[in-house]
């Protein structure tokens, strides 16, 4: 991860700001960060007030001030635009959290338990939100996750130099002194293992299970080991697995895709020693969802950007791929007002040598959601949710994060924890009530 | 920048290259000090004071404590720092290398006693050296004998008397220095005109205290669990030196050239003592903040408003802001104005809003979808804090304008 700031820093940023009248920084934050709150408080030198009021707010507050895509939101619309550089307003909330750390300032206090409990499927930000939330609530959350430890991609597939496995934990920690509860490699897969949590006595469970699937491009790769799937690599690399650095090594890589995870697949690719790293995109720049930060540290890393480029097919020969054919696009308006559509032109057809292909066109549910046989999905396999707080079909059974969204970033999946919370606490408050 | 030849002042009788000079404090403390600082552009240097061998000097460790707002620094600084620490013979012999090497650059002896033989002894030994001047430090703020440093310019009487042992004793001419930690500096200036001073220096140090420890309860400068009330300086004191200095260029009897003291950084705050009556300026804490090198700038701004004022001499601007210095009571109240915004240039941080608001006349409203002040030139005081806060500067956005006819704006009944 790059260093963080210094105290000294910090206050020389904050003193920058321009402590705005309800202050435009503050207002959009998908996980309902206020920054002039922190910022203030920080610049009058009440440093724990700052830390609290980042954490009260958003219990993921460290890590989305590491990997937000900031200046496109809370900085983007920062007023010291107007007359220089924006704050550095990720910088400056990751300084806060981490000083608490450090100074072992617990920011959140456990409330008192109600008695009651709620499970949450999924220790991704969308559950480990949603599961502070709750216990700040007084409600016993209990959270159920199929790997060996919480964290979801934050742990398990963002690569170490954005987001470090120990800065997450140490988040985590703050979490768990709620009172939350973790209960890892324990997968909740299907219709009986939701109807054994109620019978258990859990009031509400909520899904977040997120977005565990590469989607693949619809090329055979004729069995070649050399055409890969970025996720599952990115986990491999996460945990140092045998070989998953050996797989790019001096070899000429290509990725495919124009996301975050496609970013993440070039840059670690670049850095695990690969000769040469390009990406492949068939739209342009404007058009890529990775994050403008992302994209262009990537390319200081001297990764290369092929856009309105489109793969076509593999060239393997012997079971060994050689080269990836492509085509060059031009783009149309879509007919929705969605994303220009990309367009082959004809006759613009040329081969790229390639050793790897790295496939990273996107994200898809994890399979576990299909088996909720009650839960209503959409034909992307996502849940469908009757509103903002992320109710399902079923009744007691609320959803959010990736599961719900598909693939997006981890301030989104805070606040859809942060919703589904307030409506399971109201639930079971109004549910108290009956006689 | 070699255009400093315009630059020269004289002061008490003595010819100045410029009028920028070291103060008496840790930055003149030896000769190989203050030899690289005229070598950097200072036109003189009062010397580090010397006190008798008599009295053993042992400085608190640490002497000094930084006083910093946000992430400036230095906008003041504490300092226990005592007289020269030196043998005196090693001070004299300085002094006289000081002088030999350079013959063109003024150089001032500093001196401070306890009795009346030691001013007469330190004065002689002074003039021995082949100093130009004397300045006589009445000003201390942080000594505990009586009679002596700023408890001097307290007892009024003594300030004469000690001045007037030295004036009988040497031939160069004297300043005295004096201290702002006083009711009236005009008093203690008379006795020492009156006891043979041909000029004042001020201001010595401001007493303080910077800072109190959160955990231990100390003062800073914490010296081993204890602080001290004692000198305060830099930016933060120099709207004091500037009021000393209008009080002593101002009062009807004194007349006597001044040499104006505290915060200077810069040629503005250079050209503003010397509007306000000073002809020679003393610096520390800019030094002690940046160095000698700061003077190259201050030469340098100096030269250019002279010549784009086409002034022949610094002298012709010395004093020249005293006739505006009046008591309140003869402001004209009778004119009024408002606070005039060039909203082309507002960014909509809103701060303007805030403060006229809480402390201004409520006569902003805030247009939260456009983002910008709207203003009610009827309810707005004029007083302004709506420019103090507002990021746009240079040229600034919120302007004073007169308003003919106006008014003067009293709120109404709450209720």
């Amino acid at each position: 991860m790059e260093p963080g700031f210094t105290l000294a820093q910090a206050v020389a940023e904050a003193s920058r700001c321009l402590l705005c009248h309800d202050a435009p920084c503050s207002t959009g934050c998908p996980a309902n960060t206020a920054p002039d709150v922190f910022i203030r408080k920080l610049r009058f030198r009440n440093l724990q007030g700052a830390a609290r009021a980042i954490k009260e707010r958003n219990a993921l507050g460290g890590v989305c001030a590491v990997v937000c895509p900031t200046d496109g939101l809370c900085e983007m619309r920062c007023v010291a635009s107007g007359i220089g550089e924006p704050i550095r307003i990720g910088k400056i909330q990751r300084f806060l959290v981490e000083w608490a750390w450090d100074t072992h300032v617990r920011p959140l206090r456990a409330a008192k338990p109600n008695g009651r409990k709620v499970a949450i499927v999924g220790a991704g930000p969308a559950g480990l939100t949603c599961a502070a939330q709750l216990a700040k609530g007084g409600v016993h959350a209990v959270v159920f996750d199929k790997r060996p430890e919480p964290g979801g991609m934050l742990v398990f597939a963002l690569p170490e130099h954005r987001l470090s496995r120990a800065f997450v934990r140490r988040e985590i920690e703050d979490i768990r002194s709620l009172g939350v509860e973790f209960r890892c490699s324990s997968p909740v897969r299907g219709e009986d293992d939701l109807k054994r949590l109620f019978e258990e006595g859990f009031r509400a469970v909520y899904l977040a299970t997120g977005t565990w699937r590469s989607a693949r491009l619809d090329l055979p790769s004729h069995g070649s080991p050399d055409v890969i799937e970025a996720l599952a690599w990115l986990e491999q690399l996460k945990r140092e697995q045998q070989g998953s650095r050996a797989r790019v090594r001096d070899r000429t890589v290509i990725v495919v895709g124009g996301g975050d995870t496609a970013i993440d697949a070039a840059v670690c690719a670049k850095r695990a020693g690969a000769r040469e790293v390009s990406l492949l995109y068939r739209r342009s720049f404007l058009e890529m969802p990775a994050s403008r930060k992302e994209i262009l540290s990537a390319l200081d890393e001297g990764i290369h950007l092929l856009l309105l480029t489109q793969p076509i097919e593999y060239v393997v020969r012997d079971g060994v791929l050689e080269a990836v054919r492509v085509v060059r696009t031009t783009l149309q308006p879509a007919d929705d007002g969605d994303r220009s559509r990309p367009v082959p032109l004809q006759g613009t057809e040329h081969t790229i040598p390639a050793d790897v292909v790295i496939e990273a066109p996107g994200l898809l549910p994890a399979d576990d959601v299909a088996k909720f046989s009650e839960v209503a999905l959409d034909h992307n396999q996502r849940i469908i949710v009757r509103d903002a707080s992320g109710a399902t079909s079923r009744l007691h059974v609320f959803a959010g994060g990736d599961a719900v969204r598909g693939a997006s970033i981890v301030a989104k999946a805070v606040g859809d924890g942060q919703r589904a919370a307030r409506a399971i606490l109201d639930q079971l408050a109004a549910e108290g009530r009956q006689p | 920048m070699t255009t400093t030849k315009n630059l020269g002042i004289s002061f008490c009788g003595i010819e100045f290259e410029n009028p920028v000079m070291l103060s008496s404090s840790p930055v003149s403390n030896t000769a190989e000090m203050v030899s690289r600082a005229f070598e950097a552009g200072f036109g003189g240097v009062v010397y580090k004071s010397i006190g008798s061998d008599d009295v053993k000097i042992v400085h608190p460790s640490p002497r000094m404590a930084s006083y910093d707002q946000g992430p400036h620094k230095l906008v003041g600084l504490q300092n226990v720092e005592q007289t020269s620490d030196r043998p005196i013979r090693d001070n004299f012999e300085d002094l006289r290398y000081l002088k030999r090497t350079w013959p063109t650059k003024v150089v001032v002896s500093s001196i401070m006693g306890f009795s009346k033989s030691e001013w007469r002894t330190l004065a002689l030994a002074s003039e021995d050296a082949g100093v130009d001047m004397l300045e006589l430090n009445f000003s201390c703020p942080h000594m505990t004998v009586e009679g002596a440093g700023m408890k001097v310019s307290h007892a009024h009487a003594l300030v004469g008397e000690f001045t007037n042992i030295v004036r009988n004793a040497v031939k160069i001419p004297i300043l005295a220095k004096l201290t702002p930690n006083i009711t009236d500096i005009t008093e203690p200036a008379m006795h020492a005109k009156n006891g043979g001073a041909d000029g004042i220096s001020t201001i010595n140090t401001v007493a303080a205290l910077s800072g109190v420890g959160l955990e231990d309860h100390v003062p800073l400068l914490n010296v081993y669990g204890k602080g001290a009330m004692s000198g305060y300086s830099g930016p933060a004191v120099k709207p004091i030196g500037l009021r000393c200095i209008a009080q002593l260029g101002l009062h009807r009897e004194l007349g006597l050239p001044l040499s104006g003291i505290g915060g200077i950084e810069t040629w503005v705050d250079v050209l503003e003592y010397m509007l306000c009556g000073a002809s020679t300026v003393q610096i520390t804490t800019g030094v002690i903040h940046y160095g000698y090198r700061i003077v190259e700038d201050i030469l340098e701004g100096l030269s250019y408003y002279a010549e784009a004022r086409g002034l022949g001499s610094l002298s012709e601007i010395v004093g020249s802001a005293l006739p505006n210095i009046v008591p309140t009571d003869r402001f004209d109240l009778s004119r009024q104005g408002v606070a005039c915004y060039d909203l082309e240039r507002c960014v909509g941080c809103g701060q303007c809003y805030i403060v006229c608001h809480d402390a201004g006349g409520q006569c902003l409203r805030w247009d939260g979808h456009a983002r910008r002040p709207v203003v009610d030139e009827h309810k707005c005081l004029s007083c302004m804090v709506c420019s103090f806060v507002c990021p746009i500067s240079a040229p600034p956005l919120i302007t004073y304008k007169e308003a003919p006819n106006k008014p003067p704006v009293i709120p109404p009944v709450s209720v």
